[in-house]
């Protein structure tokens, strides 16, 4: 009998690539327009800052792009689950549902692997980052893919048509990653709304890499502390409500 | 699975199974104390009308949806408390159900196969399996966006039936299928059937569930209305004699012994055989042309549930 954790590791790999490595080959426009948002950002910020503000673009890049991924989890579960019915026959295959939920999230990350690979590459040269900061960085997006990715399931799980999911998607992105502070200071914005920005988890990913990239080790542990146990709540919560069965499909 | 459990208990087994969906406060009833069993593997074909339950069963017997109250086991496996022990069991063909278009139907196969764990070369070896079984290999390598709606359909099929189970829930695998095509799918139920799979098959073309099923269960309203053999349900109506003929040729005597249904041409009288003589003569003292058969499925079905299969 095959042991379960093998029998999920192939199933990551296969869903992985059918939901990103294939498609990706077969379809490179949609690598395009995945990346066009966040780099059409960088470019209006860098425009409008005359260039000072490069480093806080190439920031609220990064952690935009991952929350695309996460934009881009949410339409291919509702797609697999409403439109194609793929889901359905993965749930008598014996996975569970959270692994299919990481094997698509997986292949989404296929998607966005050269915009986060460029922005990254982008805050190591323009801020000079050591390999902590690296390390610092590369848990923010790894906590926010996660996090992100846990709640597009969530969300999924609760639509019932294609069409639910657009205006959901678009307000989606607003709320987590253009609103937040993640291209600007949060010490910009009036004491009041900053109450208002710390409910985003998405400010705590900001707070994690200009911390780790202004070399303030100390300004980082509160938003790492509070961003992982958020995400260790996602994880909890999404664990405890994961069934492939739903009262109403 | 348990192998001792097969021989002991019911593959499947149905007991009162309810469901109600609500939505926005209205409530419609989908199952209403739906019965249904397979002693021993077997092909049982679910015959009903549009929203008479069959996708509901389908949907919770293979762990999609939550029922409201019942029993419902799978090889004895109790599948409303326990859904995680069947379903290495059981395998599905969802009703409306689309291949990726990007994918090839040998991709679909073989990423299917790893998903239920197989290794790289069982995959292979699976997958070349079924697609000589359902003759894909002309299309193996095609994306399914340039395939036919047929093709794309037995690109499904061709999953499910990848998978080594005991059950094989097929809720309309042959929607949009050619008839060659769909005699190809029969040959490869029967084949599960031969290697003592139970297949549960919900379909709409009443041939193919003549031709392929041991037993049919007729469902309406969400109720089992009748199961068994087909010669059983053919019993089970109240005349076994179907006589089609154009409208307005039979007497009024003649439709008092007998079920009559009508449509803009054709008058189709249910009766029994003392009549059949008495039509002979008068359709030949009038040459009017008169088909006469024994009453096959849709004739049973339009007995007991009252309208034809095709009919909302």
């Amino acid at each position: 009998m095959k042991s379960n954790s093998l029998k999920n590791l192939r199933a990551l790999e296969s869903l992985m690539k059918l939901n990103g490595m294939i498609p990706i080959y077969r379809r490179p426009l949609a690598l395009v327009a995945i990346l066009s948002t966040p780099f059409s950002f960088l470019f209006f910020v860098d425009i409008f800052s005359n260039g000072t503000q490069l480093l806080a673009g190439s920031i609220g890049g990064l952690i935009f792009t991952m929350i695309n991924a996460a934009t881009m989890l949410q339409s291919d579960l509702l797609f697999g689950k409403i439109d194609l019915k793929f889901q359905q026959m993965v749930s008598t295959t014996g996975i569970s549902p959270l692994t299919y939920v990481l094997g698509m999230a997986s292949g989404d990350i296929i998607f966005i692997l050269p915009g986060a690979v460029f922005f990254l590459a982008a805050i190591i040269y323009l801020a000079s980052a050591g390999i902590i900061a690296v390390l610092l960085i590369l848990a923010s997006a790894f906590l926010t893919w996660l996090f992100f990715s846990l709640l597009s399931y969530l969300i999924s799980r609760r639509v019932r048509e294609m069409r639910e999911i657009w205006p959901i998607s678009v307000i989606f992105g607003i709320v987590f990653a253009v609103l937040p502070p993640i291209y600007y200071s949060i010490y910009s914005i009036p004491v009041p709304v900053r109450y208002i920005a710390y409910l985003v988890p998405t400010t705590f990913a900001a707070l994690i890499i200009k911390g780790a990239v202004a070399g303030s080790l100390v300004s980082v542990v509160i938003p790492m502390a509070i961003y992982a146990l958020e995400t260790l709540g996602m994880i909890f919560f999404a664990t405890r409500v994961s069934d492939w069965r739903q009262k109403n499909i | 699975m348990d192998p001792n459990a097969s021989s002991v208990t019911f593959p499947l087994l149905v007991e009162e199974l309810r469901k109600v969906y609500s939505v926005k406060g209205k409530e419609t009833i989908a199952l209403d104390g739906l019965n249904l069993n397979c002693s021993h593997p077997m092909i049982l074909s679910l015959l009903g009308r549009n929203g008479s339950g069959k996708t509901t069963f389908v949907k919770i017997a293979t762990g999609q949806l939550l029922s409201d109250s019942g029993k419902l086991e799978i090889f004895g496996h109790n599948v409303i408390e326990s859904p995680g022990e069947v379903r290495n069991m059981i395998s599905l063909v969802p009703q409306e159900c689309r291949p990726w278009g990007h994918l090839t139907p040998r991709e679909h196969i073989y990423h299917y196969q790893r998903i239920l764990g197989n290794t790289r070369e069982g995959a292979r070896d699976r997958t070349q399996y079924i697609s000589e079984m359902l003759h894909l290999e002309p299309t193996l390598d095609t994306e399914a966006v340039n395939l036919s709606g047929g093709q794309r359909q037995l690109i499904i099929v061709g999953m499910a039936l990848s998978a080594e189970a005991q059950i094989y829930f097929l809720d309309e695998p042959t929607i949009g299928l050619d008839i060659i095509t769909r005699k190809n799918v029969w040959n490869a139920i029967n084949e599960y059937k031969r290697k003592n799979r139970t297949i549960i098959l919900t379909t709409h073309y009443l041939d193919e569930a003549a031709a392929l099923s041991d037993e049919i269960a007729v469902v309406n309203r969400g109720k089992l209305i009748a199961q068994g053999k087909m010669e059983e349900l053919r019993r089970m109506v109240e005349y076994n004699t179907r006589i089609r003929t154009a409208k307005g040729f039979l007497g009024e005597s003649q439709k008092i012994h007998g079920k009559l249904f009508q449509d803009n041409e054709f008058e189709i009288l249910y009766t029994d055989d003392s009549m059949v003589e008495e039509i002979i003569l008068s359709a030949g003292l009038l040459k009017t042309h008169v088909e006469i058969s024994p009453v096959g499925l849709e004739d049973v079905f339009i007995s007991l549930v009252g309208e034809s299969i095709d009919e909302e």
